[in-house]
């Protein structure tokens, strides 16, 4: 480790974190004048093409396809893998009970990068949890109050989706508005549950609810509306020959969204960044905040001290501090949440690294009567999502499932898996096993059953100066359960698919001990295997007083009043909608907020 | 009034445009996966635009109340292709024969140091068919020129008819709904001035601004794209014509399946080969099919249109990994032939 001199540098707004929600906050703050430094802890591989394009020779070349294979770590910015969970080893520590599921990215772009894309608004019910249904906490702020965020996120991010798709479990649109691109095309699969499972009733608590297979809002390119410009691949090359950015205009349905799309139509932050105006933006990647510092009279930050390295195999390094008026954490929920606690900065509210949520989820797999097209198109174009909300989260949580487009791959590893087990287990060849793969495969549905998880203070990340990386900084010590809510939500969300399989027609082969290993948790007599969604969320919660929350509405710290943590880490409750599109309608009102401060 | 002679031209223009896309297929798809990053990105940013020439050119063709044609044995390109200032375009797969040809058709000016009529070459052209801009034009004339006069008569029949020229029905008009990620937006074409832009939009990406190396949108014109790949060096924002300074984008001729020159699916002799090539040929078939059907009156037809796009790769592909038993050294490739019934 080499220590360089301490040097400091003037910025108006500090970012933290090249992510979604630093991206846009760079792109709002540069177009009202202001100037930004953002400070990216891993390479800016997915900056150019070629860099991008060496992502996915990575993805090709990995003998597993899981959300990092696209997506190696660099030594200083290592993150966690879901490999580890069974090892036990890797960057997260974990305490338990429960294992915590779920990955992200520490590169330009963020988990962006290997993100699914479903863009689904929360409901109006789930800012209000306590007061309709005595669990969880409300939000500080509503629906209504977030709803122009949405459709500015919504024409950031570009999400493809039909309106009238999306009217339902409360979810309101103004008049004349509808989605900067039409829906992605329902999947041949979509299409033929649909015509079996639409209008199918289910008994929960005392309420009867109506399924309806209904298309997924999606951060992918489609046919635009008006005048909006499907944003393609990113090309930055320093010679102005931007031949790639043709690419990637419209979704050609490649069934690796998670990890790589490989054309860049499906969103992800590196774009956002590339708007930014760049006379006015610092990126500086493999750059690693390592402490924030405060002054101790007026609460406010005055400086962030980062470790910058050129090598990313090599834990040598220079230090260095760069100052701003403002400041923003954007680094994720458990690197947010990190900074502060290994800067000493765990407040008065005991809250921050608190709360950790995810959507613990199922798989359920079956084989339907007819061929469904499987193993076509995104790996998702559509859920059953009508129990997002109802009177039965009194008592158990909420859940929506994600209907595959890939067949049996994520719990068993189809198709490989499918060949083999037809080889070695069926003794079968020639053209036997030729017309068994075209019969299997092409019938292969998967459900993925996930569930919504509460806010606990118990579920945390906390640092312990014997947990160290590379470069001398915390790894998150996660410790993590999940409670009865979330187990008997699983419990109903299995019940459901189970209906739901029945009514199609598809014959249940949902079998955990025979698919790929997840982690799994006991639930009266049973036993649940679980994988996380990747939705990390409610490490440094916003509410309406410092005593209880980290955060005001604007995600601005009651404790330091120029520092913003922006992300799902300022999420109260979560929900049963993927977190990005919230967080980036958040952002934007932070970014309005900071723009009116600091532009006067 | 009927404007016969204007619509055969532009017909002959939306032929013209399409002449040019599968030899740069041949050139894409003959990389080996993974090797040429940078000549790929090149071939493919030229081809795409070439598919939105063909576009443009249907769009003034319907726009004056014309019937845009890709199919059949009449109006599917055939190979050698000569065009109309005597440039051949070959079927060839990526490598210094192609790379001249190339910037031999992006720049009527340059003049190929003779690999394009080469020894290896000239037996593999028993007989070069002729494109229909060099019958229907005013003599032989480059792409340029030939666009040109197209403009020029435009201009004359728009003199006398006024609006009554642009007489196409409007829904005809293929829209950036379904035409996208192929080096700009198409243009609808309604009067003179929109049919001036498309047309200006195809000699502008195409030849280039004798004024500048960059296009309007300030990327390199196609020549200089190609001149980068014939020297291995790319082109820097200060560099002049000629003279690329950057570094090298590491050409690999040999990164190449050896497709032999100007196939026909009747010299593969073997069965297998055989029918491989006339499944690329049937694919090749619906593209245009499709593409007629779109520029018909049904635009929507281009979205499946790209996903049998997708499936000619994946049978070209098929070819081009494959050795000829009869002709060492050399893999089998498409051949770009008219395989489907009537409708």
């Amino acid at each position: 480790v080499s220590a360089g001199p301490a040097d400091e540098e003037h910025y108006d707004v500090v970012v933290i974190g090249a992510g979604v929600n630093g991206a846009l906050v760079a792109k709002q703050l540069t177009h009202a004048k202001l100037r930004v430094l953002v400070l990216e802890a891993g390479p800016g591989t997915a900056w150019t093409f070629d860099g991008y394009s060496g992502h996915l020779q990575h993805f090709f070349a990995a003998s597993g396809k899981g959300p990092e294979s696209a997506w190696p770590p660099a030594l200083n910015a290592p993150q966690p893998d879901t490999a580890d969970i069974r090892s036990g080893g890797g960057y997260f520590v974990q305490t338990g009970p429960q294992m915590y599921g779920s990955s992200y990215s520490r590169l330009l772009g963020g988990s962006t990068l290997h993100w699914l894309g479903v863009s689904l608004r929360m409901l109006p019910e789930d800012f209000e949890l306590h007061t309709r249904y005595g669990v969880g906490v409300d939000w500080p702020l509503g629906y209504t109050d977030l709803e122009p965020y949405y459709r500015m996120a919504e024409m950031e991010i570009g999400v493809a989706a039909d309106v009238a798709d999306q009217v339902h479990l409360g979810v309101t649109f103004p008049a004349g508005y509808d989605y900067p691109m039409q829906r992605i095309p329902p999947s041949w699969s979509d299409q033929v549950l649909a015509a079996a499972v639409d209008g199918m009733q289910i008994r929960m608590a005392d309420d009867l609810y109506t399924l309806k297979i209904r298309n997924y809002p999606a951060a992918r390119n489609s046919i635009p509306r008006g005048d909006y410009q499907p944003v393609g691949a990113v090309d930055q090359p320093a010679d102005g020959q931007a031949l790639a950015r043709d690419l990637g205009q419209r979704c050609a349905g490649n069934t690796a969204c998670t990890p790589i799309c490989p054309i860049q139509a499906k969103y992800n932050a590196a774009k956002t960044l590339a708007q930014a105006d760049p006379t006015r933006l610092v990126v500086r990647t493999q750059a690693v905040a390592s402490r924030i510092h405060v002054d101790p009279d007026s609460g406010l930050v005055s400086g962030i001290e980062y470790q910058r390295y050129d090598d990313p195999t090599s834990s040598r390094h220079t230090v260095h501090v760069a100052s701003g008026r403002i400041y923003v954490l954007a680094a994720h929920a458990v690197e947010n949440a990190k900074l502060l606690l290994t800067s000493g900065l765990e407040g008065a509210s005991g809250q921050v690294g608190r709360n950790l949520m995810d959507h613990p989820c199922l798989y359920a797999w079956g084989l339907s009567k007819d061929p469904i097209g499987a193993f076509r198109g995104p790996l998702s174009t559509a859920g059953l999502d009508d129990l997002r909300g109802g009177g039965f989260r009194a008592n158990h949580a909420a859940f929506r499932f994600d209907i595959g487009n890939d067949g049996w791959r994520a719990p068993t590893g189809a198709p490989d898996a499918t060949v083999a087990d037809a080889v070695s287990a069926q003794g079968r060849y020639g053209s036997k096993l030729r017309d068994h793969l075209t019969s299997v495969l092409s019938r292969q549905v998967r459900f993925s059953l996930a569930v919504e998880q509460l806010p606990a203070p118990g579920n945390r990340v906390s640092v312990d100066p014997r947990y160290t990386d590379a470069l001398g900084n915390a790894r998150p010590v996660l410790s993590y359960s999940i409670d009865d809510y979330t187990l008997a939500g699983m419990a109903a969300a299995t019940e459901v698919y189970q209906a739901v399989f029945r009514q199609a027609g598809i014959t249940d082969c949902t079998d955990p001990e025979a698919g790929t290993w997840f982690p799994s948790v006991t639930y009266q007599d049973r036993e649940f295997h679980y994988h996380g969604m990747g939705h990390f969320a409610g490490t440094h919660v916003m509410g309406d007083s410092p005593e209880r929350s980290v955060v005001d509405t604007d995600q601005r710290s009651w404790e330091h009043r120029n520092l913003f943590l922006l992300g799902s880490g300022s999420f109260p409750t979560m929900g049963t909608s993927n977190p990005t599109l919230t967080m980036a309608a958040l952002t934007l009102r932070s970014a309005e907020s900071l723009v009116r401060e600091l532009a006067s | 009034v009927k404007h016969e002679h204007l619509e055969d031209m532009l017909q002959a223009a939306v032929e013209l445009e399409l002449a040019t896309i599968p030899p740069y297929l041949c050139a894409l798809y003959s990389m080996h996966p993974d090797a040429n990053p940078a000549a790929s990105l090149i071939v493919r940013s030229v081809v795409v635009e070439e598919m939105l020439h063909m576009i443009l050119a249907a769009n003034v063709l319907n726009a004056i109340g014309g019937q845009p044609r890709v199919t059949g044995p009449t109006h599917a390109p055939k190979y050698p292709h000569e065009l109309p200032d005597g440039v051949v375009l070959d079927l060839l797969p990526f490598g210094p024969d192609a790379v001249q040809a190339f910037l031999q058709v992006e720049n009527p000016q340059y003049r190929t140091s003779g690999s394009n009529s080469s020894h290896a070459l000239s037996d593999r052209r028993p007989q070069v068919h002729q494109a229909r801009a060099a019958t229907v034009g005013s003599g032989p004339t480059t792409i340029g020129a030939f666009y040109d006069e197209i403009i020029t008569e435009l201009e004359k029949a728009a003199a006398t008819d006024g609006d009554g020229l642009f007489c196409g029905d409007p829904a005809r008009q293929v829209t950036k709904d379904y035409y996208y990620a192929g080096g700009g937006a198409p243009i609808m074409v309604t009067d003179l001035a929109s049919a001036r832009r498309a047309l200006t939009e195809v000699i502008d990406q195409g030849e280039g601004n004798p004024a500048s190396m960059y296009d309007v949108d300030g990327d390199l014109a196609h020549y200089y794209r190609f001149e980068q790949v014939a020297v291995d060096r790319t082109y820097l924002r200060r560099d002049t014509a000629g003279a690329p300074s950057g570094p090298s984008l590491g050409v690999d001729y040999t990164a190449v399946f050896p497709m032999v020159a100007n196939p026909k699916s009747d010299e593969y002799r073997d069965p297998d080969l055989r029918n491989a090539s006339r499944a690329a040929n049937r694919m090749w078939s619906l593209v245009l099919r499709q593409v007629e059907i779109a520029c018909n009156g049904q635009p929507a037809a281009l979205l499946p249109a790209v996903h049998t796009m997708f499936r000619l790769r994946d049978r070209m592909l098929l070819l081009l990994a494959n050795p000829m038993p009869d002709h060492p050294g050399r893999n089998a490739g498409p051949t770009f032939e008219w395989d489907l019934p009537d409708e």
